[in-house]
């Protein structure tokens, strides 16, 4: 089937087997790898991207649903390919990244959080990243990382 | 697999049919992508109904509360109208699986998922909801307990037959409902036990109280002696830790190597039901 979306600004017109997911879409056609894929069932958010400003674990979506979609990876964050995001300094300035596999996933739902609300509270951030595991931080650092570029965002960065 | 985007609750029935058994709805995915990737259903076509324009919205008119089967948990749990009307729905929604789980996953698919715990559909089961559903036949209203067949399995047939909103009642000044949940954390955790109640009380007395809980048995349960043991009586500390105790009669839980044993679960659910009546009886004060 013809795919018709949008991912990272940009305009994509692919062939794609409808029984793929969106992840492996963007892994393996597109090679978009920032994208990881842990679990595949959707819970452990490694593979979570921004489609249609929501945080979706695209393990589990259908790629044809991404038809029509504006849909945001970890490759599209930075500002420029020489200028990261403030979330991605933050997480980099905190220590909030060890083996650094479900940093992508993080990253996205954050993104997905200030984007919307750039001085969230702990309940708030805690609920936007209680779907993405992570097994070496102990997430204190990330919850850190997370307000660290609240800041930065609400002063206009 | 082939893969078909429904415009409208009449176009997927359309392409369900024209599949003879082979396709099956989708509509957030997060149960029926894994089951597939899993290889446990093989469906030859996949009917997405997530952008069908007659099931999307909450509206909210004639003491009727209508939620189209494309509405997220997402947007269940963050309307503010329903956040007034009903928390106790907001909060079951608003604990499935996940923030990312909940930006797809329906509450029409958390009922027809059929687990026995589903933290919407216990929410919602509390509410004397009703699911009109389309198939061949025509349009039919299915009541909360016909809709399910036993473990993980619906009474709807989703080759067949396209659930396409869920009706609950504007709860009257008088009436007040509340949602218990106790798990291992707050995310990406099934519940070890869940129970919803809803009230209606006058001139201090009840009048009738709805009472479900899960996992112990087919679906959402209703503790159906508690619910007697209650109409008529006040509020009282007493009455409701006694109501507790009474809704063990219709539970039977099973033991859980992660989420507790039949033993622990006997010990907790009369708890939980307590809370719930006490949510309810605190809405009302």
């Amino acid at each position: 089937m013809v795919l018709h979306t949008t991912i990272n600004g940009q305009a994509v017109v692919a062939d794609v087997d409808p029984s793929i997911s969106l992840a492996m879409f963007l892994r393996e056609k597109l090679f978009l790898t920032g994208t990881k894929i842990g679990c595949g069932k959707g819970e452990c958010g490694a593979c979570t991207v921004i489609m249609d400003g929501k945080a979706v674990t695209s393990c589990i979506i259908p790629v044809m649903r991404a038809d029509g979609a504006n849909i945001i990876t970890i490759e599209g964050v930075a500002k420029t390919p020489t200028q990261l995001h403030p979330i991605q300094e933050e997480f980099i300035q905190q220590g909030a990244i060890q083996c650094g596999f479900c940093t992508p996933g993080m990253i996205m739902s954050a993104k997905a959080l200030l984007d919307k609300n750039n001085d969230p509270t702990v309940a708030e951030v805690r609920e936007a990243l209680g779907g993405n595991l992570c097994r070496c931080t102990g997430y204190v650092n990330i919850e850190k990382a997370v307000f660290a570029a609240a800041e930065r965002m609400r002063k206009g960065e | 697999m082939q893969y078909v985007k429904a415009n409208s609750a009449a176009e997927a029935l359309d392409a369900l049919l024209k599949a003879e058994g082979k396709a099956i709805i989708c509509a957030g995915g997060s149960d029926v992508m894994v089951d597939y990737n899993a290889g446990k259903i093989a469906p030859e076509m996949l009917v997405d109904v997530s952008r069908a324009a007659d099931m999307q919205g909450i509206k909210i008119a004639n003491g009727k509360i209508e939620i189209g089967a494309a509405v997220t948990l997402t947007e269940i749990a963050t309307h503010p109208e329903i956040k007034k009307l009903y928390p106790s729905l907001c909060k079951g929604c608003g604990t499935v699986g996940s923030l990312q789980i909940r930006n797809s996953a329906t509450l029409v698919g958390n009922v027809v998922s059929a687990q026995p715990a589903g933290d919407g559909a216990v929410a919602v089961s509390a509410l004397e909801p009703v699911f009109t559903v389309l198939s061949k036949d025509g349009v039919r209203e299915v009541a909360m307990a016909d809709m399910y067949a036993g473990f993980g399995k619906s009474k709807i047939d989703n080759s067949a037959e396209v659930v396409t909103k869920v009706t609950i009642p504007v709860p009257a000044a008088d009436e007040a409902a509340a949602f218990q949940r106790l798990e291992l954390r707050k995310s990406l955790s099934l519940p070890m036990l869940n129970a919803a109640a809803m009230v209606k009380v006058q001139n201090g007395k009840i009048v009738w109280a709805r009472i479900t809980m899960a996992p112990v048995g087919v679906g959402p349960v209703r503790a159906q002696e508690a619910e007697a043991f209650l109409a008529g009586k006040e509020m009282t500390d007493d009455v409701l830790a006694e109501a507790g105790e009474l809704a063990l009669k219709n539970a039977n839980p099973r033991s859980n190597p992660l989420r507790g044993s039949k033993e622990f679960r006997i010990a907790t659910l009369p708890v939980m039901v307590r809370r719930a009546l006490e949510d309810c009886r605190a809405q009302l004060q």
